[in-house]
């Protein structure tokens, strides 16, 4: 009876070869297994048996239910698996294209001008060190861009050459209008809203009447900051003035401080920090003297600090001024300032977030 | 500005220090040294040779070997293709290695197959000519083998060229005298002092007692503040010495005669310009200082006839302007190679008038660039002295005669200025302890005068004349002359100590912030800049009206005299430009516009201008709903509304002849036109050379940016039984806005209404199209039943019908 259950496997095996369907493979297995299938029927016979024989090819028998059962279950997954994978291979895409390369890619990314790149990091540093962002009208009067910051009538920044001046509204007018040629005219405005100790900062756009070329632009970004306190002194100044430009290179950047002239700052200062592009070798962007200007800064000025109603008995203060554009030029390596202001999306696409 | 080290040495001694750490020192401590340059090195290394004997060059017929000999033991040959070389000629030989005037630096080099061992030099790689032809040829005396810099008395300078801009606020640094005390003072040297009043005793000796050829009369009305005057005879006009025409060489300035030389030269020493006429060219013996009695054309010293108006101050003889005041000179009492007696006129005139006047003729000279800074009066005599002694000493035949004329401000009035400080606040502001010993050299290196108080904290000093002139006026600036010696890079960084009190950003930067981030990552757009000032050109082209705009006086070009009334043009043009290179994309700038107005002069906006550009589809629709999103975002309630006859937009002109037929819609931001969505009229694109579809939106931040905006957001409870919905579909005109279709079926005001939408719109035919609406019931109290469903549905149909909808049969 054993021999006869193992050859009807053997056979149940070779016709499940040829199973191609899920339909067929049922149909094996109803023929196998079935009530009036071979199994059944050497169960049936096993009544004549003895005891002991209906005991081992009893078990036999269900062992090989089980196998063949198992066989068809297997049979049919593998079918399905085929058929599944038949569907996919009729549904592969390439999945090499993504959109980063087509021609179009443009549409799918998004990216902020570099200046405002820079610009809200270099809040975000200030906001962090407690200076409030103040904002400010570009057509400034006479008053706030020169006189307030002790820059007299008779001052050769005055002149026609350097700022561009509005026809008066009335020929007589003594206080004419102007674009601010510096983002310093906020300090005064700044100044007459608040009580000492205050420190604030002010970015912008801000105008200068200068035939343009790779290096100068007539209309560029300043960043203004002041802090007006008790005892303020210069090694303050310079405490801040280095933190400020670790954070914004990301390391120790190296710095000179010079005596610079400016008239609502007294002392004044130029700080320079060596060139990036070339590491202090000398470039064009550096003019070949391997230091550029950054940033012009000094204690504010008695007469400035009056100016905003500040007693100059009690407090003191600092003020810098930031250019932005130069700034961002030697983040990025940009060698056109004009690039800017140009509103091409060749140049900006390269600043693009994702 | 060019300084000459070796000029500054007649004053102090600087020893032997590097030029280069000059240079930094200098920068660090008074002002910009641009650049450091050596000359003469080359005279060094350049030696007297003479010509032993001259072979054709084997491989070109224009050039030859020439054989050489520099000492007894030392010839060498080169190849030379100057044709007056000739046997027994002694000539400079530069050696290899040798960096010549032009900045060339001779390597070993075969010329034609041939190594040439160095050159033989002519004048012009020396540097005494522009252009030279043929190899110099040196006299037949010359000792062989000796250098350049020996033979010919040549010297070795180093130049600093300092930034002249840096030197503004500083015009006792406009002379190489002034120079010289702030090197002495920077590397703790003694200043000489060859002007003492000895040298003024000595020279004033030479005064006679005639009476002066020239008299002075200065008007108190015109631009002088100090006029000196002084007749000198029996000068000899020839060329002056080479030491002097080195000197002025090498800070930039031609020589031209002893005469004018000599006055180049006192300026560039002591700082302050003086003017020498030709004595016999003054007609009337009497010089008046004055205003120009009316407009008038002057010829100056460059001949060019220049128009002069009643408010220029002229130094006048009889016959009319002779020196356009502080500025220049002009030609009719100029010197000439005749001249035997002159006049020298040492003066001092108010600074903006010579600026206003220098600026309105745009003409800048040595002498109007000085007086611009405010120079000092006192220093004006000391000037005159140093002329008389340089006349003298070039022209030993030469006498005064007379005495020094004066007229205008009397000087002796003008008070010595004192400012008092203290060791304590000079230290404080500084933040750097700095020993009082210190502090009190520094100052007197200076020419200060320090009183010290008693206390031994106070501090009064005495300004001296030539700095308080809008140098030296506050404490502050006695603080930074203290800094700036010391050096600012010693100084060490320390911390304020302050309040802390928080801080954030302003409402109208968080806006801006959040637009530019919804721009970027939402709109997937990138952000550009254009310019704020636009032309004429370029809205004619947009065919807007650059009216509005505010006029610059002094623009840079005609395509920038105008700042933008409008976004609008500046952004087509954008899209414009960038179409060139791409035929999708999108971008957005939040700029400022600025309109003229009548109590604030010109009113500044903050405008967000959007650009959607695709070269097959319309992008109208994909903008308005990035728009309405982007409001959602910033929790500010939109409404889009068709133009209306009676509601301008400020924004966009009403009769702009780009008005897109349809595709427009105002933007109407708590109850008020704010911007708008829009589609430029393809004529306007066409202008532009604008190809395909752009739509563009405009909105006025300023509206709402100042204003608090909280999220109005509200969470319902989820509903605990199922929803039901009902879908029709109804038949419209083409023409009838979808919104319209639905805003007539929520007129139904059923009850339990959770939702309801707009599924899909077809072309049902060639003049209608099928709607298909759904609406969602459901209540929180129950399930609701099939009667209320039914009736619901019923009055939906009949409220659509109503509105001549009916459903699709």
């Amino acid at each position: 009876m054993i021999e006869k259950l193992d050859e009807l496997f053997k056979k149940f095996k070779k016709e499940l070869d040829t199973v191609a369907s899920n339909a067929d493979a049922l149909n094996l297995k109803a023929q196998y297994l079935g009530k009036k299938g071979p199994i059944s029927n050497i169960l049936r016979s096993l009544k004549d048996a003895t005891a002991s024989e209906r005991k081992v090819v009893g078990a036999s028998a269900n062992e090989l239910k089980v196998s063949i059962q198992d066989l068809i279950n297997d049979k049919i997954n593998s079918i399905e698996m085929d058929l599944m994978n038949k569907k996919l291979e009729s549904q592969r895409i390439d999945i090499s294209d993504r959109q980063s390369i087509r021609a179009n890619s443009m549409l799918y990314s998004g990216g902020f001008h570099p200046i405002n790149l820079v610009q809200n990091e270099i809040e975000d540093i200030f906001l962090s060190m407690g200076f409030e962002v103040l904002d400010g009208p570009h057509i400034e009067d006479e008053y706030h861009n020169f006189e307030a910051l002790n820059i007299p009538a008779d001052h050769p920044a005055r002149d026609m050459q350097d700022t561009f001046w509005f026809e008066p509204p009335d020929p007589e007018a003594s206080n004419r209008h102007l674009l601010r040629c510096h983002t310093s005219t906020i300090q005064v405005r700044g100044m007459k809203d608040r009580k000492p100790p205050f420190r604030f900062i002010a970015p912008g756009k801000v105008f200068r009447c200068e035939r343009t070329d790779a290096s100068h632009e007539s209309a560029f970004h300043q960043l203004e900051g002041m802090l007006v306190g008790e005892n303020i002194s210069v090694a303050n100044l310079i405490y801040f003035m280095k933190t400020l430009l670790s954070e914004i290179f990301k390391k120790e950047v190296q710095v000179r401080l010079r005596p610079g002239f400016f008239p609502f700052v007294e002392p004044g200062f130029e700080l320079d920090i060596q060139c990036l592009i070339c590491k202090g070798k000398g470039c064009s962007v550096c003019k070949k003297v391997g230091w550029v200007e950054l940033l012009p800064c000094g204690m504010v000025h008695p007469n400035v600090l009056k100016a905003g109603g500040i007693d100059t008995s009690k407090y003191n203060g600092f003020a810098f001024g930031l250019g932005l554009d130069r700034l961002v030029m030697m983040r990025y390596g940009i060698d056109d300032i004009r690039l800017i202001h140009s509103g091409d999306l060749r140049f900006i696409s390269q600043f693009k977030s994702y | 500005m060019l300084v000459s080290i070796d000029w500054i040495k007649d004053f102090t001694d600087l020893g032997e220090l590097p030029a280069v750490e000059v240079g930094n020192k200098f920068t660090l401590s008074t002002a910009e040294v641009e650049g450091v340059q050596s000359i003469g090195e080359h005279f060094k290394k350049i030696k007297v040779a003479v010509v032993e004997s001259i072979n054709k060059h084997p491989n070109a017929d224009k050039l030859s070997l020439v054989t050489f000999r520099v000492s007894q033991n030392e010839t060498g040959e080169v190849v030379c293709g100057a044709s007056n070389v000739k046997v027994g000629m002694k000539t400079p030989y530069a050696p290899l290695g040798t960096v010549l005037a032009g900045g060339f630096k001779l390597e070993p080099k075969k010329i034609r197959g041939v190594l040439s061992e160095g050159m033989l030099c002519s004048k012009e790689e020396l540097g005494y000519e522009q252009n030279s032809k043929g190899i110099m040829e040196l006299p037949e005396d010359a000792p062989v083998g000796m250098t350049l810099l020996e033979y010919l008395n040549e010297s070795v300078d180093t130049l600093l060229d300092i930034d002249n801009k840096s030197l503004t606020h500083r015009p006792d640094l406009w002379g190489h005298y002034g120079m010289a005390r702030e090197f002495a003072t920077i590397f703790e040297k003694t200043l000489k002092n060859p002007f003492s009043d000895e040298w003024s005793t000595q020279l004033e000796k030479l005064y006679t007692l005639q009476s002066s050829p020239i008299t002075l009369q200065v008007d108190p009305d015109c631009s002088c503040l100090a006029y000196f005057g002084l007749s000198i005879n029996g000068v000899k006009v020839e060329d002056s010495p080479i030491w002097m025409q080195k000197r002025l060489k090498a800070v930039g300035l031609r020589p031209i005669n002893n005469i004018v030389d000599i006055s180049n030269y006192v300026m560039l020493e002591l700082g302050i310009p003086l003017h020498i006429f030709d004595q016999d060219k003054i007609k009337g013996g009497k010089l008046i200082i004055q205003r120009m009695k009316k407009e008038d054309s002057f010829k100056t010293l460059d001949e060019i006839e220049r128009k002069l108006l009643p408010s220029d101050t002229v130094i006048c003889d009889n016959s009319g302007p002779l020196v356009l005041a502080g500025i220049m000179g002009g030609q009719s009492s100029e010197i000439d190679d005749q001249t035997q007696n002159v006049f020298i006129e040492v003066a001092n005139w108010k600074a903006h008038e010579v600026r206003r006047t220098s600026t309105r003729l745009g003409l800048r000279t040595d002498s109007s660039s000085r007086y611009e800074k405010t120079l000092d009066s006192k220093m004006c005599k000391r000037t005159m002295l140093r002329t008389l002694e340089l006349i003298i000493e070039l022209c030993p035949n030469a006498s005064v005669v007379g005495k020094l004329e004066y007229d205008g401000h009397d000087l002796s009035s003008i008070a010595t200025r004192a400012i008092t400080t203290s060791i304590s606040k000079i230290n404080s502001v500084l933040g750097h302890r700095i020993e009082k010993g210190k502090i009190i050299s520094i100052f007197k290196s200076l020419d200060f005068i320090v009183e010290e108080d008693i206390d031994g904290d106070l501090l009064q000093l005495l300004v001296p004349s030539f700095r308080a002139n809008k140098d030296i006026e506050y404490e502050a600036d006695l603080i930074e002359e203290v800094g700036r010696i010391i050096g600012y890079d010693n100084i060490t960084p320390k911390s304020p100590l302050s309040q802390v009190s928080p801080v954030r950003l302003t409402l109208a930067d968080k806006l801006h912030r959040k637009i530019r981030n919804f721009m970027v990552y939402h709109a997937k757009s990138y952000e550009i800049m254009t310019y704020p000032m636009v032309g004429k050109k370029l809205y004619k082209k947009a065919a807007w009206s650059i009216e509005q705009g505010v006029k610059i006086i002094n623009p840079i070009s005609e395509d920038q005299d105008v700042m933008r009334p409008s976004l609008i043009p500046s952004l087509l043009e954008a899209a414009s430009k960038n179409q060139k290179n791409f035929s999708d994309f999108c971008f957005f700038e939040i700029g400022r516009t600025y309109t003229k107005d009548q109590v604030e002069f010109s009113k500044e906006q903050s405008m967000l201008g959007v650009v959607f550009s695709s070269k097959d589809s319309s992008c109208f629709m994909e903008l308005l709903n990035v728009v309405e999103r982007l409001f959602t975002e910033l929790n500010v309630a939109v409404k889009f509304n068709k133009r209306h006859a009676n509601f301008a937009n400020a924004h966009i002109p009403a009769d702009w002849d780009g008005r897109h037929p349809f595709e427009h819609l105002d933007v109407n931001i708590m109850g008020k036109i704010h911007g708008a969505v829009i589609t430029p009229h393809p004529i306007i694109l066409k202008s532009f050379k604008i190809k395909g579809n752009l739509s563009m939106a405009i909105i006025d931040l300023t509206s709402f940016q100042d204003r608090p905006l909280k999220s109005k957001t509200k969470y319902t409870t989820l509903l605990k039984f199922p929803t039901s919905t009902f879908d029709c579909t109804v038949v419209a005109d083409k023409g009838t806005p979808v919104q319209t279709v639905l805003e007539c079926m929520k007129k139904s005001k059923v009850k339990k209404v959770i939702d309801q939408k707009v599924v899909d719109v077809f072309q049902f035919n060639e003049t209608q199209n099928t709607v298909t609406l759904r609406t969602t019931f459901g209540d929180h109290e129950g399930t609701l039943s099939g009667q209320f469903l039914d009736s619901a549905k019923e009055s939906i149909v009949e409220s659509l019908k109503k509105g001549g909808f009916n459903l699709k049969m």
